[in-house]
């Protein structure tokens, strides 16, 4: 038998089994395409999230209050050194952070500017306020090419 | 940038950068003192980023100076109450004691704006009271900080008139007003002094829109100022912002520069001594040279876009360090009558950048403006 008619008998046996995949999907498929209302409550949380996080950010007092953390005891904001997050450089998370000497995540050194030039309160690496303030300097530098690891 | 801006950017630009316009070149840039070490050993990447201009920190202002003297520059100390924050009174008291110890003394002082913090009586009192250990005379400028909230009562009742000039030793010096012009953003939104007041000492806040100006009535004075002056002597002015359009989203400019550089496009001789940035920052635009100076309370970074191609940047600071990458300014006159600015920069051998990591921008970064300045009740109309 040559190679040809074994392909073609093959092909006969398989066929209808994948037309029914084609046309009725497969058995246990239950998920539907993200619709326009889904990508909006998605992004909607997100903003959330961001503008939170600018609030922080710009030293809101209500919002700090609200969130209970205390980013700074000395009157100096995020944005005071870092308007529009410029200088964060999150795109460049991890690396190693020369101001201390180690390894560092971007929410180690949210930390450290925290405790260091504003004499604040260090908050939960996993906290709400650290997520917030992650997403805010993240979203603030969307476009940026990602250089983890750069000085 | 839209086309339309992008267009009118090209105009504006051939219009004041005539071909072989220059400030007179009297007005040189000394090596004399601080002549950058890529310079010396030919570093690639720093020459590409700083093209042909001279690296330096001194420059000269004037020969037409008629006795040697010098003068001393400190703005934008920032002050807070003494109780919330001794860092930035540290660093005001640091200035002025070095300002007072300039041998041979200072004829005077510039206070280039921005004593306060938050326009607190406090806070201006409490700068005057430091500044005091200044024992020559002294020139104030205002800053937003000290202005928006009491527009300017305290400020004026402490230091009088926000524009002035005088002739010191063969230059005019002008003061000028850039901060008490805002269009009023407060009134409609009902926001209160305290409110009015936190929006303008946001950088890069977008409630307060694009509040520094000159206006027409000092463009007016300060033209008449100069009919009398002799358009080939040397003319110094004072402001808290440049006299340019540097980097408007965060108020880097005055809204109408291009009316400033008609008033001085005559005199051949003009620096513009700013404050304001926070940063070291050169420009020049026809024959007017423009000087960014330092802050004694915290440097920022330079914007991601605009900073001028005669600028050398100052070196990237430790942010741990509250004495980094920030300082005051110190003129010069020599027997020659050449006169040389000096950036004291506290804690730096060199205060400007040594190689491309040496730059804030040695991580691109592209940059989107805040949000949440415009949510309710601030939203703009």
């Amino acid at each position: 038998m040559t190679n040809k008619a074994t392909f073609l008998r093959s092909l006969a046996f398989v066929a209808p089994f994948a037309a029914v995949v084609l046309i009725g999907g497969p058995s246990g498929a239950h998920k539907d395409p993200v619709t326009p209302k889904q990508l909006k409550a998605y992004q909607s949380a997100f903003m959330e999230e961001v503008k939170k996080g600018d609030l922080l950010f710009h030293g809101d007092g209500a919002t700090e209050k609200q969130m209970g953390v205390t980013l700074s005891t000395t009157g100096m904001a995020c944005a005071m050194c870092h308007p529009m997050t410029s200088d964060t450089h999150p795109q460049s998370f991890p690396k190693f952070q020369a101001q201390m000497g180690k390894f560092a995540t971007l929410r180690d050194m949210i930390n450290w500017c925290i405790e260091k030039p504003n004499q604040g309160e260090k908050i939960d690496t996993d906290s709400e306020a650290m997520k917030a303030l992650e997403a805010y300097i993240y979203w603030s530098n969307t476009g940026s090419v990602l250089v983890p690891g750069k000085y | 940038m839209s086309d339309e801006l992008d267009r009118l950017r090209r105009e504006v630009h051939e219009v004041l950068h005539e071909p072989g316009v220059r400030p007179d070149d009297s007005l040189q840039i000394s090596r004399r003192t601080f002549v950058h070490r890529s310079l010396l050993v030919g570093a690639a990447t720093v020459a590409e980023t700083f093209s042909w201009w001279p690296l330096i920190n001194t420059i000269d202002v004037a020969h037409a100076a008629e006795a040697p003297f010098k003068f001393a520059w400190i703005s934008d100390t920032h002050l807070y109450p003494k109780s919330l924050n001794t860092r930035f009174v540290d660093k005001t008291i640091r200035a002025a004691k070095e300002a007072q110890a300039m041998d041979p003394p200072a004829d005077f002082l510039i206070f280039g704006g921005d004593l306060a913090q938050l326009g607190k009586i406090e806070e201006l009192e409490l700068g005057l009271d430091i500044l005091k250990e200044v024992k020559a005379k002294k020139y104030f400028i205002p800053g937003e900080h000290d202005w928006y909230l009491d527009m300017g009562k305290k400020w004026g009742e402490l230091f009088g008139q926000p524009h002035w000039t005088f002739d010191h030793k063969g230059v005019r010096f002008i003061g000028l007003d850039t901060v008490s012009h805002g269009p009023d953003y407060w009134t409609a939104k009902n926001m209160t002094p305290e409110e009015r007041m936190g929006h303008m000492a946001t950088l890069d806040g977008t409630v307060a829109g694009p509040w520094a100006g000159v206006g027409r009535e000092q463009l007016d004075w300060m033209e008449k100022t100069l009919s009398d002056w002799d358009k080939s002597k040397p003319v110094i002015i004072f402001t808290h912002n440049p006299l340019y359009e540097y980097y408007p989203p965060w108020n880097f400019w005055v809204r109408d520069w291009r009316d400033v550089q008609q008033v001085l496009k005559p005199y051949t001789k003009v620096t513009n001594i700013h404050g304001h940035v926070h940063q070291v920052l050169y420009n020049e635009i026809g024959t007017l040279r423009s000087i960014g100076m330092l802050a004694t309370s915290w440097p920022w970074p330079y914007p991601p876009e605009g900073v001028p191609k005669l600028t050398t940047p100052m070196i990237r600071v430790d942010p741990g360090d509250p004495f980094d990458g920030v300082g005051w300014g110190k003129w010069s006159v020599d027997a020659d009558g050449k006169p040389d600015t000096e950036y004291v920069m506290w804690g730096r051998k060199e205060v400007f950048v040594q190689s491309g990591a040496d730059h804030d921008k040695h991580v691109e970064e592209i940059l989107r403006p805040r949000v949440a300045d415009n949510m309710y009740p601030f939203a703009n109309p």
